[in-house]
C-alpha cells in the first residue's frame, strides 16, 4: 500500500510503531484519584434476583401508600350510608390465606411484611362487607393467583437464577397486591370489578 | 495492540503486579483500593498517552486520565470483562476526552471538512520523547485535525479495529476509514514522506 524500506515497510508506518503508548503523567495523579473515590465506596454489583425484589417492594410501598390515602377519603365520605346499608356478615368460609412464598416476599424484611399484612387486613374487613356472590369471585381470582405465585416460587427454587422466573413471579405478586388495592379501596356501595 | 516499550517500561517493571488484571479487577469491586492503585499504576501510562494525543494538552490529558479511572472506579460493577479492562478503560478515557472536547467547543471535523484547513498546533514537547525521527512523527501527529488525529492515534498506536474506533469515537466505520486516510496523507506530507498510490 506504500513506499517501502529497504527492510520490507512503509517508513510511515514504521514510524508510528516507534511511537510508544506509554506516556508518563508529570506527576503522580493517584493521591487525587484516591481522595475522589474514597468518597465513592464502591457498590457490589446488585445480582438480578436484588433487583427485582427491590422493584417489588418499591411497587408494594407505592400501592400501600396510594391505598391508604383513598381509604382514608373514602371512609369518612361512605362510613355512615355503609353502617346503615350493610349488615355485618358472616367470615368467608374459606379463609383467604396469603401465598406461602417459599421463594417469597419474607425476603424484603419486616417492614415491607408490615405493610403487606395491613393492606391484607382492610382487605379481609372489606370483602366481608361485599355481597356473597362478589365475594366469591374476589376469593376464587386471589386463590388463582396466589396458587400461581405458590408453583412459579416452588420452580424458583430450583432454579433461583432463571430470570423469566423471577418475572414472572413479581409480575404475579403485583397482581395480588394490585387486587388486594383495589378490594380495600372499594366504595362501600357500588360495583366493582373481580376480573383483576 | 501495540504494546508500550518507551523509556518508562522500568518503572513500570517496578510497578507491575504478578497478579492478572482480572484479579485486581474482582479484589477491586470488593472495595480494594490498593487493587485498584496496581491497576492505575499499571495502565495510567497508555491511558496518558492516549489522552494526552487526543487532547495535545498535558494538563487536559492529566484530567482526562483521573477522571477516566474516578469514572472506572464507580463503574466497575457493570464491567463485566467482555473485553480487557485496558481496553475498558480506554472506552472511558476516550469519552472524557470527547466530552472535554464538546464542553470546550472543540470539535471532530466531519467528513466534509477540508482537513486541510486545520490549525496545527504543535504538542507540547515531552521529555519522554528523543528528538530525531520519533519526534517528528509526533509533532505531525498533532498538528492533525482532531477527527483525522483520533482515528490514526487509536488505530495506528493503540491498534484497535476501524470498527472499535468508529463504536468508540461514535461515528460511523466509512468515516474512520476516511479519517484514517487523510490523517496518513497529512502525515506523509509534513514528514517529507512520498505519498503512495493508494493515499
Amino acid at each position: 500500500m506504500s513506499e517501502i524500506t529497504k527492510g520490507g515497510r512503509d517508513p510511515l508506518d514504521e514510524a508510528l510503531a516507534s511511537l510508544s503508548a506509554d506516556v508518563r503523567p508529570e506527576r503522580d495523579l493517584w493521591p487525587e484519584i484516591h481522595a475522589e473515590i474514597a468518597k465513592t465506596p464502591i457498590l457490589a454489583p446488585a445480582s438480578r434476583v436484588q433487583t427485582t425484589w427491590f422493584r417489588l417492594a418499591a411497587t408494594v410501598l407505592l400501592v400501600v401508600a396510594t391505598s391508604f390515602t383513598t381509604y382514608y377519603i373514602t371512609r369518612h365520605s361512605v362510613q355512615p350510608q355503609t353502617a346503615q346499608n350493610v349488615e355485618p356478615l358472616p367470615a368467608p368460609v374459606t379463609p383467604v390465606q396469603p401465598a406461602s412464598f417459599s421463594f417469597g416476599p419474607e425476603r424484603l424484611g419486616a417492614g415491607y411484611m408490615n405493610a403487606r399484612a395491613e393492606l391484607d387486613k382492610r382487605f379481609q374487613e372489606r370483602l366481608a362487607t361485599l355481597p356473597a356472590a362478589d365475594r366469591a369471585k374476589v376469593e376464587k381470582n386471589l386463590a388463582d393467583i396466589r396458587h400461581a405465585a405458590d408453583e412459579i416460587s416452588a420452580t424458583l427454587a430450583q432454579h433461583p437464577s432463571d430470570p423469566l422466573l423471577q418475572d414472572l413471579l413479581m409480575s404475579t405478586y403485583q397482581s395480588e397486591l394490585q387486587l388486594l388495592a383495589n378490594v380495600s379501596d372499594l366504595p362501600s356501595a357500588g360495583s366493582m370489578r373481580t376480573d383483576l | 495492540m501495540t504494546t508500550g516499550a518507551g523509556t518508562h517500561s522500568s518503572a513500570l517493571t517496578a510497578d507491575r503486579s504478578p497478579l492478572s488484571d482480572s484479579a485486581l479487577v474482582a479484589a477491586a469491586r470488593k472495595g480494594d483500593m490498593k487493587a485498584f492503585e496496581r491497576l492505575y499504576r499499571l495502565h495510567s501510562g497508555k491511558v496518558m498517552g492516549l489522552c494526552l494525543r487526543m487532547t495535545r494538552r498535558r494538563d487536559v490529558a492529566e484530567d482526562c486520565v483521573q477522571q477516566t479511572f474516578i469514572r472506572a472506579w464507580r463503574s466497575l460493577a457493570a464491567f463485566e470483562g467482555r473485553s480487557a479492562f485496558g481496553t475498558w478503560l480506554h472506552r472511558i478515557a476516550v469519552n472524557e476526552v470527547l466530552t472535554h472536547e464538546r464542553n470546550h467547543g472543540t470539535r471532530a471535523e466531519s467528513d466534509g471538512e477540508a482537513v486541510e484547513d486545520a490549525q496545527a498546533v504543535p504538542m507540547e514537547s515531552h521529555r519522554e520523547y528523543d528528538a530525531g525521527e520519533v519526534m517528528d512523527v509526533e509533532r505531525a501527529l498533532a498538528t492533525l485535525p482532531p477527527g483525522s488525529r483520533h482515528v490514526v492515534v487509536l488505530q495506528t498506536v493503540y491498534g484497535y479495529s476501524h470498527e472499535e474506533v468508529a463504536d468508540m469515537l461514535g461515528i460511523a466505520v466509512g468515516t474512520c476509514k476516511a479519517q484514517l486516510h487523510r490523517g496518513r496523507r497529512l502525515l506523509r506530507e509534513r514528514m517529507g514522506l512520498p505519498e503512495t498510490s493508494d493515499e
